[in-house]
């Protein structure tokens, strides 16, 4: 029996092979941040960190994980990005939000000071269906502010 | 479902067959969606090469990897970082990119069509905009790979755990004994390619918007001395190596995907431009 590490916590992993890293973070561990919306690896609501990548985490299947530490939205509780997504209100109904700042998180992690162009290809992933792109843009941009 | 983690080539040829299991972008939607049925998965990230040695590129190196890395031919970084979407290129590996499978919707969408072993193909009376406008008479699946394009033109070479093929031999047109598209065995893997270096090269890519679609047609060029190659994708069932735009003129486009010559002619014009 392996262990799923995430957000600095070590859970023992007890799941049926062929399950998702999302499923098992929102229903076994009780994680519900991370967002499950078309559940077949296009949209980028349900993105994680493992090791600080990005990963898609409802086509991650949760036993090819390994030791790689898992970060979700809740794990990213205080980083700045959350506020600044606030204050450039860059979100409507907000599901894509925490994939959003999750996939915004590991671009300003590697390159702090972005372009719009670098955002834009950086943030490819990230599907609003509210088309909030725009202040999306402007919140990650200004994530320092 | 069983999941089997080899961490040698031993352990490997050991495991017996099932289901190659890399970064999982292709795969994992394809068994949810029941598209294949095994009851094994043969994780191969612990055997597979990854990272660049110079021309040698491990098969297990992610395309995030490979489209910032300075070492590697313009049209090869080019390719991966217009495929797919930014987490997808961080989790897809550059040897299972060459081994996705069909985007074409019937496909997906469990048509008993030819490339599932049925009598006909679906697209070529249907709904096929995105689909081939070359070798389309058994099917019109149209080849996704950018980089698969890419490494035509750069005439990789591809080792396995078995033999060593070269990147137009990875690829074949689907027969009525067969139906695959890509010419190694259901268990056999690549471990990495070896590409040569040519003295430019680039990438270009159409697609209805600027980010994140596979290509309407993509066209990589190389130019090796004088000799310049071609490799397009989007344009036929496997990607597709032309000598020059007069290849065009023997297209045999389906109603409403003539437009993609059209495209084809001018990328294939700008690229060469831009390799001189």
């Amino acid at each position: 029996m392996s262990d799923l590490i995430v957000n600095g916590q070590r859970y023992a992993l007890d799941a049926q092979v062929g399950r998702s890293l999302a499923s098992v973070l929102r229903e076994d561990i009780g994680l519900i941040g991370t967002k499950i919306a078309c559940n077949e690896g296009h949209c980028g609501a349900c993105t994680v960190l493992l090791d600080g990548v990005p990963t898609l985490s409802c086509i991650t299947l949760v036993h090819t994980v390994g030791e790689r530490e898992v970060t979700t939205i809740e794990g990213l509780r205080d980083h700045p990005l959350v506020e600044s997504f606030v204050r450039a209100d860059a979100l409507q109904c907000g599901f894509c939000t925490p994939g959003q700042i999750v996939s915004a998180s590991a671009l300003v992690e590697a390159n702090p000071h972005p372009s719009r162009e670098e955002v834009r290809h950086a943030m490819a992933g990230n599907i609003c269906r509210c088309g909030a792109y725009p202040k999306i843009e402007e919140a990650v941009l200004t994530w320092q502010d | 479902m069983k999941l089997l983690q080899p961490s040698s080539l031993e352990e490997l040829d050991a495991a017996g067959p099932g289901l190659l299991l890399a970064g999982g972008t292709d795969v994992v939607p394809i068994l949810r969606n029941k598209l294949i049925d095994v009851d094994t998965l043969v994780d191969i990230r612990a055997v597979v090469p990854r990272g660049v040695d110079g021309t040698r590129i491990g098969a297990g190196t992610t395309l995030a990897e490979l489209e910032v890395d300075p070492q590697i031919p313009a049209a090869l970084r080019e390719a991966c970082a217009s495929a797919a979407s930014p987490q997808l290129r961080a989790m897809g590996t550059i040897g299972g990119n060459l081994r996705q499978a069909t985007r074409c919707w019937y496909w997906r969408m469990h048509y008993p069509c030819f490339l599932h072993g049925g009598d006909r193909c679906y697209a070529q009376t249907g709904v096929h905009r995105e689909h081939s406008v070359f070798a389309n008479d058994r099917t019109a699946s149209a080849h996704p790979s950018d980089p698969a394009a890419a490494l035509l033109a750069l005439n990789a070479r591809v080792r396995t755990n078995r033999r060593e093929l070269s990147i137009s031999e990875l690829y074949r047109l689907p027969t009525n004994d067969n139906r695959d598209v890509v010419a190694l065995d259901y268990d056999e893997v690549i471990l990495d390619l070896e590409v040569p270096t040519p003295e430019a090269s680039t990438y270009l890519k159409a697609m209805d918007r600027q980010k994140y679609a596979f290509a309407l047609v993509g066209v990589a060029a190389a130019r090796f001395g004088t000799d310049v190659r071609l490799g397009l994708s989007g344009v036929a069932p496997i990607p597709w190596a032309l000598d020059s735009a007069a290849g065009l003129d023997d297209a045999t486009p389906l109603p409403d995907n003539a437009y993609k010559i059209q495209i084809a002619r001018a990328l294939i014009e700008r690229a060469l431009e831009a390799v001189g």
